[in-house]
C-alpha cells in the first residue's frame, strides 16, 4: 500500500542516532531551524580510536530523552508535542543497534502524539542539509558527501531527485583520516587532528597515490592508507606533520578533482560539500577555488550542518511527509540502506 | 488506571494492556530480531482491543532486562519515549522476576517452591536469579510478586556454574524446584542431569510475557511502588559492553564501478 502525501505539515521533530551523535531538532516547513540539539559521544569513544557500536547504543538510550526534551523546549514546543505535525527519524544507513534506538523513540512519540512518523535515509538527510542554509542555490547541484561513514558524489536535480555518480569502493574518506591518525598517534577523531598538524607540514614531502584520479567517480582510500603505513616504516625519521600534510593533500586532490569534473559534466549550478570531512580546511579552500575558477557556486555548510545533526533529518522528513507520505508503524532500521536513484 | 506493559527482553516481543475497567489485552510475537518492527504496532493493537487510544494510557511497565541488548534498548527506548510524550511515569521490572512470577502462575499449586529463572545471555552464559515462594499459589489471573522471595540478585554465569549451584542447592525435602526461561530451555538436558527427580522445567514460559509483566506491575503499584520519570529508566545490562571496534560493521562501500562489484 503506497502512502499518500500529507498536506499541511509544518513543524517536524527530527531524530538522528545512526552513529555516535545523539541529536534532535525541530524544523518548520523543511527550511527554518527552530532548534537543533546534538550530544556528541566523541569523548566516550576517543580512547578506542573509533566508534564502539555497543557503547554508542547504550549512550543513545540514555541521552535521547533529555536531547529530545531540550530540542522541543528550545523550539517553543513541549514534550506533549504541542504544534508538532510529524516525527522524522534516520532509519539507515548506520549502526543497527544505534539506529533502532532512534526508530523506537520516533515511533513511540508519534503514537503518543498521534502524528505521522517518517523514516529518513541518512544520506538523503545530508543532501538536505545544504538546502537548510541556502535554499536558492539553483538546480542541478552536485553534492560531495564525505564523512567517517560515507563518501558519495551525488547529482541532485531537485529535492528528492538524485543520481549516484560515485562512491568509495573501500574506506570512507573520514575513516581513512581516522585510521591514519590512529597510526600516526594523533588521536580521535582523525580529521581535525590531521587537519591541525598538517598546517605545519610539507604537502609535497611524500607522493602518496591518488587512486582513480582521472577515472570515473568512484573513490578508493585503502591503498593510500597502506602507502602511508609503508612510508612511515621506511622513513621512521619523517616528520609527522609532513606525512599528515602529504596524506591530506592526496585525499583532497582526489575529492576536489572528481567533484569538479562531475559538476562540469552535469552542468551543475553549484557544488555542495556535506558530511563531517566537509569541515576539513584544505578541502573547503580547494573546493572554493575550483568553483570560482569554473564559475559555479560553492556551498560549504557551517560545521554544525556538515556533521551529523537532526535538523537535516527533520528537513528531509518534512519533504517526504509532504511529497511522498508517512512510514508505517512497522518501520525498522536498515544498516545498509543506499541512496535510491530517483532522477 | 490504564497500564501498558512493554516486553522485548528476549525473543518474544509484545505489549499488554490492563484497562481501567479490568479488561486485559495482549499481543506478542516470537520473532527474534524483529523487535523494532512489531512492538509499536502491538502497542497500538492492545489499546484498540481495550477500546482506548494510546493517549489514554496512564502508566507504563517495561522489562528492563537482563536480556538481549538490542531488544532491551528497543523496549526501553519505546517505554521512555511514550512516557515522555504522554507525560506519565514508568515502572521498571526485571526479566527474571517476570519469568519467576509466570512460572508460579503456570505451576499453580500450594506446595512451597524454589524457582530458578534463567535468561540465555548468549556467548555461553546465562543471567539467573533464584527465588523461594511460600504459601498459597496465585489464583487464576493472579500473580505473586517474586521479589520478596528473591534469594540472589541477577547474576551472569556460565551454565556450569549454574549447574554446580543447583547440585549444591538444598531445596528442602518436600520441595519442588521450578526452572524457567529460554536459558533453561537451551541447557535443559545438562540442568536435568544436575538434579535427579525434583527439577521441573516450565516449558510454557520460555520468555517473559507482556501480560505477566502487566499483572506484576499492577500488583507492585497497588502495593505502593512508585513510577519513575522517563529520563531515569535504563536497561539492566549486567554485562560490560563489548568495546571492540568492528570496522566491518560500519557502512559498506558505496562505489558504483565494476571494480567495486568485483571486490
Ligand atoms: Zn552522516
Amino acid at each position: 500500500m503506497a502512502p499518500d502525501p500529507i498536506p499541511g505539515i509544518h513543524r517536524v521533530l527530527g531524530i538522528e542516532t545512526s552513529c555516535d551523535e545523539t541529536a534532535a531538532a525541530v524544523v518548520d516547513d523543511g527550511a527554518h531551524i527552530a532548534s537543533s540539539v546534538v550530544s556528541s559521544q566523541i569523548d566516550l569513544h576517543a580512547r578506542y580510536g573509533g566508534v564502539v557500536p555497543e557503547l554508542a547504543g547504550r549512550a543513545h538510550v540514555e541521552l535521547l530523552t533529555p536531547v529530545v526534551a531540550d530540542a522541543l523546549d528550545a523550539a517553543g514546543s513541549d514534550t506533549a508535542g504541542a504544534g508538532i505535525d510529524g516525527v522524522a527519524v534516520t532509519y539507515g544507513p548506520g549502526l543497527i543497534g544505534s539506529l533502532l534506538v532512534g526508530v523506537a523513540e520516533a515511533k513511540a512519540l508519534a503514537l503518543a502524539w498521534d502524528v505521522p512518523v517518517v523514516g529518513v535515509n541518512h544520506l538523503e538527510a545530508h543532501l538536505f542539509a545544504s538546502l537548510l542554509e541556502q535554499p536558492d542555490l539553483g538546480w542541478p547541484l552536485v553534492v560531495l558527501l564525505v564523512s567517517g561513514g560515507h563518501t558519495l558524489l551525488v547529482e541532485v536535480s531537485a529535492p528528492g531527485r538524485y543520481r549516484l555518480l560515485g562512491g568509495t569502493v573501500d574506506d570512507a574518506a573520514g575513516e581513512a583520516f581516522d585510521k591514519v591518525a590512529r597510526y600516526l598517534g594523533l588521536g580521535y577523531p582523525g580529521g581535525p587532528a590531521i587537519d591541525a598538524i598538517a598546517e605545519d607540514g610539507d604537502p609535497s614531502a611524500f607522493a602518496f597515490p591518488r587512486a582513480f584520479l582521472d577515472d570515473g567517480y568512484d573513490f578508493s582510500f585503502s591503498g593510500l592508507k597502506t602507502s602511508v603505513v609503508n612510508t612511515v616504516r621506511k622513513h621512521p625519521e619523517a616528520a609527522t606533520a609532513d606525512v599528515a600534510a602529504s596524506f591530506r593533500q592526496a585525499v583532497v586532490d582526489v575529492l576536489v578533482a572528481k567533484a569538479r569534473r562531475a559538476a562540469r559534466e552535469v552542468g551543475a549550478k553549484a557544488l555542495c560539500l556535506a558530511g563531517g570531512v566537509a569541515a576539513n580546511s584544505l578541502l573547503r579552500s580547494r573546493a572554493q577555488e575550483a568553483c570560482a575558477e569554473d564559475g559555479i557556486g560553492a556551498f560549504l555548510p557551517t560545521r554544525a550542518l556538515c556533521t551529523d545533526n537532526a535538523a537535516m533529518v527533520a528537513a528531509a522528513g518534512w519533504w517526504r511527509l509532504a511529497n511522498v507520505g508517512p512510514s508505517p508503524l512497522t518501520l525498522g532500521a536498515d544498516p545498509n540502506l543506499r541512496l535510491v536513484p530517483t532522477a | 488506571m490504564n497500564l501498558l506493559a512493554i516486553e522485548s527482553a528476549t525473543a518474544l516481543v509484545g505489549a499488554a494492556l490492563l484497562a481501567d475497567g479490568g479488561s486485559a489485552a495482549e499481543r506478542s510475537h516470537q520473532q527474534g530480531r524483529m523487535h523494532a518492527e512489531s512492538l509499536a504496532p502491538a502497542i497500538e493493537e492492545v489499546c484498540a482491543l481495550s477500546g482506548i487510544t494510546v493517549r489514554d494510557v496512564q502508566a507504563i511497565a517495561v522489562d528492563v532486562g537482563p536480556g538481549l541488548f538490542t531488544g532491551l534498548r528497543v523496549g526501553v527506548a519505546t517505554a521512555k519515549a511514550l512516557a515522555q510524550g504522554l507525560g506519565i511515569g514508568v515502572l521498571a521490572v526485571s526479566s527474571l522476576d517476570i519469568l519467576a512470577a509466570g512460572a508460579m502462575a503456570e505451576a499453580g499449586s500450594d506446595e512451597a517452591r524454589t524457582v530458578v529463572a534463567v535468561v540465555d545471555a548468549r556467548r555461553g552464559e546465562v543471567f539467573t536469579s533464584r527465588y523461594r515462594f511460600d504459601g498459597a499459589a496465585p489464583g487464576p489471573g493472579q500473580i505473586l510478586d517474586p521479589a520478596p522471595g528473591r534469594l540472589s540478585p541477577p547474576q551472569l554465569v556460565t551454565p556450569d556454574v549454574l549447574i554446580r549451584s543447583l547440585v549444591e542447592m538444598d531445596a528442602g525435602p518436600a520441595d519442588r524446584v521450578l526452572i524457567v526461561g529460554d536459558g533453561a530451555v537451551r541447557y535443559r538436558h545438562r540442568l536435568a542431569d544436575a538434579r535427579a527427580g525434583d527439577l521441573d522445567l516450565v516449558e510454557r514460559v520460555s520468555s517473559p510475557s507482556p501480560l505477566t509483566l502487566a499483572r506484576l506491575a499492577r500488583r507492585r503499584l497497588d502495593a505502593g511502588a512508585e513510577l519513575a520519570p522517563a529520563a531515569e529508566v535504563v536497561p539492566d545490562y549486567r554485562r560490560e559492553a563489548d568495546a571492540r571496534i568492528n570496522w566491518e560493521q560500519r557502512i559498506p562501500p558505496t562505489g558504483t564501478s565494476v571494480r567495486a562489484r568485483e571486490r
